[in-house]
């Protein structure tokens, strides 16, 4: 534990807190917690897409077709639920489809050799042309039943009047805390104990380290990369579901700008694009950081313009901070190390 | 995979030959000159074990600053002058950052896109560039023996990088620093400068395809180019040129920007729905790469058996 003070996560839990506080100095609304905790419905989707992606980035892989999931999980969700199912199965199917996507992606990337970047731009573009074509393919297969116009009405409109009670996942509270702040607590806490705890976690950072020693000490590539993508494309998934409870509305679009701010808080969060290292406390607190920065701003008056360039010049300066106090603490440790030798 | 790629090619024409004519594929190089250009760029940043994702933006901003300062009624010759050092200026914050400051190259472009995107709606007050002069136009309906000057021009761009890359001692550094960064430290290569060079070099690319995009769309929008970066990461990956850095050939990162383009229009003349475009773009991306795959490691698997029935006679004989 004495590490803790130490490490990266750390240092982002004081930015967080620096950062609430410096807000809410200027703007007292930060203070109220219930506020505080209802803003975080605008960018929980980032981090129910980011906590999974970070495994997959440990072993040195990339997920970038989860936006596109997003929208394929949403368009999915309405069109069962416009189909006349119960609109929580509706939901379940939604899911399973980001599980399928996942796995698509977990498959290619484990059995050939072809990069993981490479293979989820193919499926970003396929799964993003799956969530646009499905409407009016179903159209084709003779689902017309649904309207004059047919289910392509949907494509461009999405589908709304979804019932209340599916509203209610993302506009209910425990007390003044929202449930999918809760459910992102609980998803970030399964997956640290995956990460941090279980042998498939070691696994995820041996292959990310080394993929060839990984190989020789025949642990089961194959399918720790599976469960790893395939967690992502459900975490993508699960973002689409709780995106479309909160607008209101399945969209086959929804998300879809959501890669960078996803990808930004997994590596400001610690993880390293090239495998080998990250952690889920580190993405979990980026990702709030990242997103409380936004709303904050959002919140000031500032333009979503001039939010970009500031989101960008505060990572870089985090960073470049993070490698200058490394570099001194390495130059006073080795200082260290050496008058100790010449008094020795 | 340029063997694929006119495999691809050949067979679309099996069902629609238009796309054999001449026109047509003169049609497709001219729709691939801005990624082939961005590619390039992108592919030194990639030799030295970089990578640029802010490219795109970079590309977009020297675009806004291009039509800009020739709406302020610029000549041609000085507002592409300024789109060009546009470029440059935000290759080398880049490269600073990655230099001198230390930051990781993706954090560090992240955090660029960002920026370079901010500032292009900034500068614009969020609206298109539109109502450009004629001049910048024009240069898009000049050609020479029916093809297009840009076509020509980026070309001449592809053979002096190729030419560079082979000949040009200094240039080998790239790959040097990309392959070991100590090693190339410990043989007193210059490998900050190499890195400093190399994000210099893709802001550069990144601005004169933004050269060709206006003078090709006419007008700059303020998602111009966005998603670029991933392309032509994408198409360098294809075109062989590795992640891990110190391999890879301009040729390659060119053919792969080509086929990454190719499969959009070969779509259209395979008359294809424009809302199912982007589900076949994908689907043909993957098969292509999967093919790839499997012909790579059937003659890989085909050199091992020649290897080992080779030393089998030599033992015996």
């Amino acid at each position: 534990m004495a590490r803790f003070w130490k490490s990266w996560e750390f240092a982002l839990l004081g930015l967080l807190v620096l950062e609430i506080l410096v807000l809410g100095a200027v703007n007292s609304t930060f203070y109220d917690p219930e506020n505080l905790f209802y803003s975080t419905l605008d960018f929980m989707h980032i981090l129910f897409a980011a906590l999974p992606l970070t495994l997959v980035i440990i072993t040195a892989g990339i997920d970038i077709s989860g936006v596109s999931v997003m929208g394929l999980a949403s368009i999915t969700l309405g069109l069962v639920w416009v189909a006349g199912v119960n609109v929580f199965v509706a939901a379940g199917a939604a899911l399973l489809v980001g599980v399928l996507a996942g796995l698509l992606n977990g498959v290619f990337v484990a059995k050939t050799d072809v990069n993981p970047l490479v293979v989820t731009l193919g499926t970003l573009f396929m799964y993003a042309g799956l969530a646009q074509g499905l409407p009016s393919l179903l159209d084709l297969l003779g689902f017309k039943a649904y309207g004059s116009e047919g289910l392509a009405a949907y494509q461009y409109e999405g589908i709304t009047g979804l019932p209340d009670s599916f509203i209610a996942l993302t506009e209910g509270t425990v007390g003044i805390v929202p449930y999918p702040l809760i459910l992102v607590l609980f998803f970030a806490l399964a997956l640290g104990l995956l990460l941090h705890r279980t042998r498939f976690g070691r696994y995820l950072y041996l292959i990310g380290v080394n993929p060839e020693a990984a190989r020789y000490s025949g642990i089961p590539i194959v399918r720790t990369l599976v469960i790893a993508y395939v967690l992502s494309g459900f975490g993508a998934a699960l973002a689409g579901v709780m995106l479309t409870s909160y607008m209101t509305s399945a969209r086959a679009d929804l998300g879809g700008d959501a890669l960078l701010p996803i990808i930004t808080a997994v590596v400001l969060g610690g993880a390293d694009i090239l495998g080998g290292s990250g952690t889920i406390l580190g993405t979990l607190l980026a990702g709030l950081l990242l997103g409380f920065l936004r709303q904050g701003l959002l919140a000031l008056g500032v333009t979503n313009d001039l939010i970009q360039v500031v989101i960008g010049g505060l990572l870089i300066a985090a960073m470049a901070a993070k490698q200058l106090l490394s570099r001194w603490g390495e130059r006073r440790l080795n200082r260290r190390a050496l008058s100790a030798s010449q008094r020795g | 995979m340029a063997l694929l790629l006119i495999l691809l090619v050949v067979a679309t024409g099996f069902v629609n030959p238009n796309i054999l004519r001449f026109k047509s594929l003169v049609e497709i190089l001219n729709a691939s000159l801005t990624l082939v250009l961005i590619a390039l760029g992108e592919m030194f940043v990639i030799f030295t074990r970089g990578i640029d994702v802010s490219v795109g933006a970079a590309t977009g901003l020297a675009a806004v600053i291009l039509g800009t300062t020739l709406n302020l009624g610029w000549p041609v010759g000085l507002a592409i002058l300024a789109a060009l050092s546009t470029g440059v200026l935000a290759g080398a914050v880049n490269a600073f950052g990655v230099t001198f400051l230390r930051v990781p190259p993706i954090i560090m472009t992240l955090g660029t896109l960002g920026i370079y995107r901010g500032l292009m709606r900034i500068i614009t007050g969020g609206s298109w560039i539109e109502n450009l002069p004629q001049s910048i136009k024009d240069p898009n309906l000049w050609g020479f023996l029916g093809v297009p000057f840009f076509v020509w021009a980026t070309f001449l761009v592809l053979a002096v990088t190729a030419w560079t890359t082979l000949r040009f001692r200094p240039a080998r550094f790239f790959y040097a620093v990309g392959d070991n960064e100590q090693g190339a430290y410990v043989l007193g290569l210059p490998v900050r400068a190499t890195q400093f060079v190399a994000y210099t070099l893709a802001g550069l690319f990144a601005a004169l395809a933004a050269v060709v995009y206006t003078s090709q769309i006419g007008f700059v929008s303020m998602n111009a180019a966005d998603g670029y970066e991933l392309k032509a990461i994408a198409a360098n990956v294809l075109g062989g040129v590795s992640l891990t850095g110190g391999a890879g050939t301009p040729l390659g990162a060119a053919v792969g920007a080509l086929f990454m383009t190719a499969v959009h229009s070969m779509l259209i003349f395979l008359g294809v729905p424009g809302i199912w475009d982007n589900a076949f773009a994908g689907l043909i991306l993957l098969l292509v790469v999967y093919a790839d795959y499997r012909l790579r490691r059937a003659l890989e698997l085909q050199r091992r058996q020649a290897r080992i029935l080779g030393e089998g006679g030599g033992s015996g004989g």
